[in-house]
């Protein structure tokens, strides 16, 4: 039977291929287009990196494959906690799901197309990432066609294996506790390993692999570099048969790919046994929800509204929003991963090795493009996906007394004050942490807190530009090709205001430098009126596109 | 009253409703019957705003729904024939949602909202998540909420769809009552036992033509069949074959 589940999936990619025509296949292509592009620059940079690693004398080839097996033990690390987060919902609550079941079909061949489906989502992306890694490293260690054959060759066995441990967690959890509130504690715990992961790794300063002075003597350092890296995890084995493949050991090549397929198959064998007894009580469990006790009690915006009438409607759907987002598990998800960014982030700027004042404050000036990014991020994240989170639910609104200015605006009051907050709170540390002079601190202040609320607007407005109610996730809105529009717009916004404000800040370390005169008042007031006219646009084009699409919408 | 001049909407080379035209009056109760496909729903969407004529316009209580959206939108209630609602809102939450959205007094709400909830048998679950409702206990809170509101035109597209038998003769009785007060119905149905004896009027589209109007009396001389007694079904189903 899984062969027949699988050919209906091809069938549908087939189709969904062939129906790309005119402007979806166009937008598609400039997709990949530049998708292409961040590919080719990211393995410019890996070759650089790995070009750098291997000239290093004598222990250069150690200190590249060392750097590989970091690599893939963090790719199978990301594989085995997305598939965690993502196996919940394949496994269970797939919208298929419940006609599959109906379907005469053996439990375990839905099981085993539904663990392919998780393995598949968990691991594409991340392999995709490392693929520019991996092709450098074949370039500059010259291995050749043979060497890409090899290495996905190992990948099938590799993404199978570090599916497989989300895959049969989420199995056994769903056993022994079936409820859908399993699954919401699960992504938050997923959410969590995610951002414990990416801190502990920033924090543990892999920079210093780079640095072996930083080790105390040469022969710990070469003995780091000859130890096996995790050597009981499959991206263990997957380098030593690299390793072995490029340097012409077939013996170990063959063990060690031997040990990871056979690992695989040992562990897939167990999975399609277990799935038999244990998949039907949790995949029952799934459909029933946990007792919630909600209160009648007047809510703070209620009482607000009482006093206030002309706010009433705004308040209703600021309620009706702050509820929702704080009862869903996904948001918290969210939440955690942009709570880890920020810490990393912090944590980077402490690392700075600066010495000077003047480097410091100019630093504490180009931060204000790096913090603009990372606004865009959560803007890409939470402000961007707002009005297509309202989902199929949206009716009501479109059939509601209620103008699209309207539902729009309320967004942007949900999203403004905290994105605004971390924004000033991300400068405001990072300036003290870079100690920062009083000019440049108080204009990057400024700088971000119009960034936030320039990023906001266009997230709502993109967001109106490109809804999409029928999207089940986040994720999927964050990699669509509007979310992508939002991101390019965003970094050319912030690239703008970074290039407008250049020259002020330029005459300030002018007159720091003791240069007589440095300030020029007709250069100030282009450099104003250029950062008015650029938020101008910023705040004004995409929010109108955005209330003009929306109000065309059909739905 | 809800009136419908010469009313199009294509989607591509397809016409899901060409050049359809009627009225339906305060107090009455119209049922429109068609065949899937045939343009009820879009019908439906267009007269409660969510979508866009192509040509032609439609108003309800006198208002222009294209012209004057926000005030037709406040004299009107819509039910779709999928009751999507706030999946992470209580019962109780929901009707508060929709009592503030619409006006309804505090002083009001807290009134009716038990009541409906009584009246529905969904007091003992107005504490749950939505989430956690049946298809037809989503469609109770939908149709409690048209009746916390009061509008002066009701738009029902399949409103018996999960209901229980009990359920469905109560808003059989509900709707009867709103329209005695003076409310218009427009209701999209499949259910032709139910149009027949609940409906003074109904009419049938196909393929995006309205074919037949009239009561289900003259809708029934309508067809050209054989002689004697004839259901509202056997004249559905002699309109609508090829």
């Amino acid at each position: 039977m899984l062969p027949v589940l699988l050919k209906r999936k091809a069938s549908t990619f087939r189709n969904a291929l062939l129906s790309m025509r005119g402007w979806k296949l166009i937008k598609n292509l400039i997709f990949a287009g530049v998708g292409l592009s961040m590919l080719a620059l990211l393995y410019a940079g890996f070759w650089r990196l790995l070009n750098y690693l291997e000239g290093v004398e004598l222990i250069g080839p150690m200190l590249s494959w060392k750097l590989t097996s970091m690599v893939l033990l963090m790719t199978f690390t990301m594989v085995i906690v997305s598939s965690i987060i993502i196996s919940m919902t394949t496994l269970y609550y797939s919208f298929d799901l419940k006609f599959l079941f109906s379907c005469p079909l053996d439990l375990r061949s839905i099981f085993m197309d539904k663990a392919l489906e998780t393995v598949f989502y968990s691991s594409w992306t991340l392999l995709l990432a490392v693929l520019p890694y991996v092709v450098a490293l074949g370039r500059v260690k010259g291995l050749g066609a043979g060497f890409y054959a090899v290495y996905l060759f190992l990948m099938a066995p590799f993404v199978l294996l570090a599916g497989a441990f989300g895959i049969l967690f989420s199995m056994l959890v769903m056993y022994f506790f079936p409820s859908s509130r399993t699954r919401d504690i699960t992504w938050l715990l997923g959410s969590l390993s995610v951002a414990f992961v990416y801190v502990v790794f920033r924090f543990s300063r892999p920079e210093k692999l780079l640095r072996p002075d930083s080790l105390q003597i040469v022969a710990q350092y070469i003995q780091y570099l000859q130890s096996p890296t995790a050597p009981y995890m499959p991206s263990w084995w997957v380098t030593k048969a690299m390793v072995a493949y490029s340097a012409g050991h077939w013996a170990t090549f063959a063990s060690a790919s031997g040990v990871l397929f056979g690992a695989a198959a040992v562990l897939y064998f167990l999975i399609y046994g277990l799935s038999g007894r244990l998949y039907m009580r949790g995949f029952s469990g799934a459909q029933s929800s946990p007792r919630f006790r909600g209160s009648r009690r007047l809510l703070p915006e209620q009482r607000l509204a009482l006093r206030f009438p002309a706010l009433r409607r705004t308040l209703t759907l600021y309620w009706k929003d702050r509820l929702t987002l704080a009862r869903d598990a996904r948001y918290w998800s969210q939440v955690i991963l942009i709570a880890a960014l920020m810490a990393v982030y912090l944590f980077s700027i402490r690392q700075l090795p600066l010495d000077t004042p003047d480097l410091k404050s100019l630093i504490s000036f180009l931060n204000v493009g790096v913090a603009g990014f990372v606004m865009a991020a959560i803007g890409l994240r939470f402000t961007f996906p707002a009005v297509s989170l309202e989902g199929k639910s949206y009716w009501l609104l479109r059939s509601a007394p209620l103008g699209t200015a309207a539902v729009m605006r309320e967004k942007l009051y949900i999203s403004l004050f905290p994105s605004v907050l971390i924004g000033v709170v991300l400068i405001t540390v990072s300036n003290y942490l870079l100690g920062a002079d009083l000019f440049v601190s108080l204009l990057s202040t400024f700088t971000i807190a119009v960034v936030a609320v320039g990023v906001t607007v266009m997230g709502i407005g993109f967001g109106a530009i490109f809804p999409d109610f029928n999207v089940e996730n986040i994720h999927q809105l964050e990699s669509s090709y509007g979310g992508f529009l939002y991101m390019a717009c965003a970094m050319g916004y912030l690239s703008l205001l970074v290039a407008t404000e250049a020259w002020p800040v330029q005459m300030h370390f002018a007159e720091r430098l003791g240069r007589r005169d440095p300030w020029d008042a007709r250069a100030l007031f282009l450099c104003a009126a250029t950062f008015a006219a650029v938020n101008a646009a910023a705040f004004y084009i995409p929010w109108k596109a955005g209330l003009r699409n929306l109000e065309r919408q059909d739905i | 009253m809800i009136k419908i001049n010469e009313l199009t909407k294509t989607f591509g080379s397809v016409r899901a409703v060409d050049r359809l035209t009627l009225r339906v009056e305060p107090g009455e109760i119209f049922g429109f019957l068609g065949p899937n496909g045939a343009g009820k729903t879009t019908t439906v969407k267009i007269l409660s705003g969510i979508m866009r004529p192509t040509s032609g316009g439609v108003s309800v209580a006198g208002l222009d729904v294209a012209a004057e959206p926000l005030a037709a939108k406040r004299a009107m209630a819509y039910i779709p024939d999928e009751p999507f609602v706030y999946p992470k809102l209580t019962g109780w939450e929901f009707l508060r949602f929709i009592g503030d959205i619409y006006s309804v007094p505090y002083a009001e709400q807290r009134k009716r909202i038990p009541e409906l909830l009584e009246m529905f048998e969904l007091t003992d679950f107005s504490g749950e998540l939505l989430e956690s409702y049946s298809h037809g206990m989503k469609q109770k809170l939908l149709i409690a909420s048209v009746l916390l509101r009061r509008p002066r035109v009701v738009l029902f597209d399949e409103p018996t769809v999960g209901l229980d038998p009990k359920s469905i003769r109560r808003f059989k009785e509900l709707l009867a009552g709103i329209a005695a007060g003076g409310t218009s119905v427009f209701m999209c149905t499949h259910i032709l036992d139910m149009a027949e004896k609940l409906c003074h009027t109904v009419g049938i589209i196909y393929r995006g033509r309205l074919i037949a109007r009239g009561t289900v009396a003259e809708v029934k001389r309508m067809a050209s069949g054989a002689a004697g007694p004839r259901s509202l079904e056997d004249v559905f189903l002699e309109l609508t074959s090829e």
